[in-house]
């Protein structure tokens, strides 16, 4: 019986690797949209009483604490939008990297 | 022939139905934890995951060739017995999967399967038939390893993700945002549930064509006709399990976060789109569990219950030699009565199943009492209310209490002065 230990380590590495970078890449988003201005406020699509993440008092209270720290920004108008490009650059590469995965699926 | 070709026909129906289940008891897998942290509304990522699975299912036939042209040797069955076997095989992992739904016990749709399979042919035909190097190689040894490799991806993910985006400032951190990317990673997940555990029926009726030799055992490929029934029948059964999705709410996951959400779900889904690409057959519920449990673990303060765990993965390692023996018991009895065995197990598993559908229906189910495999891992790990403070935080606090105590003394020496002061014009006015 020989057992290919060496698949198992590029399992590993290659969903290390993809998931690293994808969370990497969107949590990197993520900081330069707050730090451009723009703290993305999402609030949840549903209610159920199970769900106790945030009531839609609290996800009022986090739009006015997003539009008060947009307007304390210490970037000139420029650097804003060099950030707010590079934010939205690192979304674009999430999305690239998952249609990259998909399609080392299908012809690899 | 006519047995043959009934044998084939019941083989196919059977295959499609627990494709049909294995959909219906993995819709939480990749869907819950969207659900959970609000990221969807429940309808609309059933939906989602149905869709996606339909599509998951055409992208790959690896673990599909890996079923078909692995684990039991084509050399050692007959056309005239093995469909039997394999129906046999069916109907120990369908009423495995059915039992442990109703009872709420943790199992693996895919456990269960190799598990009929393999103890169906081992009494049917004999152990020698049974190709226990790929067995061990492709579906032992990824289930041990899959949840670990997801449990540790999704830590390190967690951390990753937590790490990038903390303020010290008390600011907006933008973490709701990973709400926005659950529905990319859940949809990811779903994608990959399909590329994974819709191949294995393929992979079954691929390898029943084989062995009656209605197709040629060097192409391992599975019919177009029937890549697009497994695909069909998963994606059904994805959104049929729908409304179980959402009585599961309460059970586990309540305490995700989205940046927690989201690291999870990326790990599952990286680690069976890897695996799926060189056939290893996994079990997704398995891979799903260990991302919460690793993802959870990821949170500052966060403790293993190793009660629960140790619930979940006896119930893992339980699966295969259960629907084993099922499927050994079913075999035995289709060897011993021939044709007629094979109905006796048809009418048992319809039995089985209708008694197990009355029964879940006689009982109220809400989310008190509904359990969802990796909802329950979320129970696996304990999150402290007020998780302790990182080696940052720690030397801000520091900072800010000793800059609390500057001003404390100079304001303690301050009233001291103008104490003394007070006092020395009191003695200076004195006459």
């Amino acid at each position: 019986m020989t057992i290919d230990w060496y698949a198992f380590l590029v399992v590993f590495v290659v969903a290390l690797v993809g998931a690293g970078v994808l969370v990497t890449l969107y949590a990197l988003g993520l900081r330069l949209l707050v730090a451009a201005g723009r703290p993305p406020v999402v609030p949840p699509a549903e209610f159920p009483d199970a769900i106790t993440v945030l009531t839609p008092k609290q996800a009022a209270k986090a739009e006015k604490k997003a539009a008060k720290a947009a307007k304390k920004v210490a970037l000139s108008p420029a650097q804003q939008t060099l950030v707010l490009a590079l934010a939205y650059a690192c979304f674009g590469l999430c999305g690239a990297c998952v249609l990259a995965a998909v399609a080392l699926l299908v012809f690899g | 022939m006519e047995y043959v070709v009934l044998t084939v026909v019941l083989v196919i129906v059977l295959a499609l139905f627990f494709d049909f289940t294995n959909g219906f008891h993995d819709t939480a897998n990749a869907m819950a934890t969207p659900i959970a942290t609000g990221a969807l509304k429940p309808k609309t990522a059933v939906t989602l995951a149905a869709g996606l699975n339909l599509v998951g299912a055409l992208l790959s036939t690896e673990v599909s060739k890996t079923v078909s042209g692995g684990i039991i040797r084509e050399d050692r069955i007959s056309g005239g017995v093995f469909p039997s076997i394999i129906f046999a095989g069916l109907i120990g992992a369908i009423c495995w999967n059915m039992l442990t739904w109703l009872l709420g016990l943790p199992s693996s749709s895919s456990h269960a399967l190799f598990g009929g399979l393999i103890g169906a042919t081992i009494v049917g035909i004999g152990a020698s038939a049974v190709n226990f190097g790929i067995v061990v190689s492709k579906i032992i040894l990824p289930a041990l390893l899959s949840p670990l490799t997801a449990g540790i991806i999704a830590f390190i993910a967690t951390k990753l993700a937590y790490a990038i985006t903390r303020r010290y400032d008390k600011k907006p951190d933008g973490r709701d945002g990973f709400r926005m990317g659950q529905i990319l990673t859940s949809s990811l997940v779903a994608l990959a549930h399909g590329t994974n555990d819709a191949q294995k029926t393929m992979g079954v009726i691929t390898l029943v064509f084989i062995a009656v030799g209605w197709q040629s055992a060097g192409h391992h490929e599975p019919q177009f006709w029937v890549v697009l029934a497994c695909a069909g029948a998963i994606a059904l059964g994805t959104y049929v399990g729908g409304w179980r999705i959402i009585r599961t709410l309460g059970k586990g996951l309540t305490e995700v976060k989205p940046a927690q959400g989201f690291s999870a779900e990326t790990s599952t889904a990286a680690t069976i789109l890897a695996s799926s690409a060189l056939g290893f057959a996994l079990s997704t519920t398995q891979v799903a569990s260990g991302s919460v449990i690793g993802s959870g673990l990821g949170r500052r303060g966060s403790k293993v219950n190793w009660g629960t765990a140790g619930r979940i993965v006896i119930g893992w390692v339980l699966t295969l030699p259960a629907a084993g023996i099922v499927g050994a018991i079913s075999a035995l009895i289709v060897v011993w009565l021939g044709p007629w065995g094979l109905a006796l197990d048809a009418v048992a598993v319809a039995a089985v199943v209708c008694g197990l559908f009355v029964r879940s229906r006689l009982n109220q189910v809400d989310h008190t009492n509904a359990v969802s495999d990796v909802a329950e891992s979320g129970t696996a790990v304990v999150l402290d209310s007020d998780p302790p403070l990182t080696p940052r935080q720690e030397r801000a606090r520091q900072r800010r209490k000793r800059a609390k105590q500057v001003r404390g003394a100079a304001q303690k020496s301050q009233e001291r002065a103008a104490q003394e002061r007070s006092s020395a014009e009191a003695k200076g006015d004195r006459p």
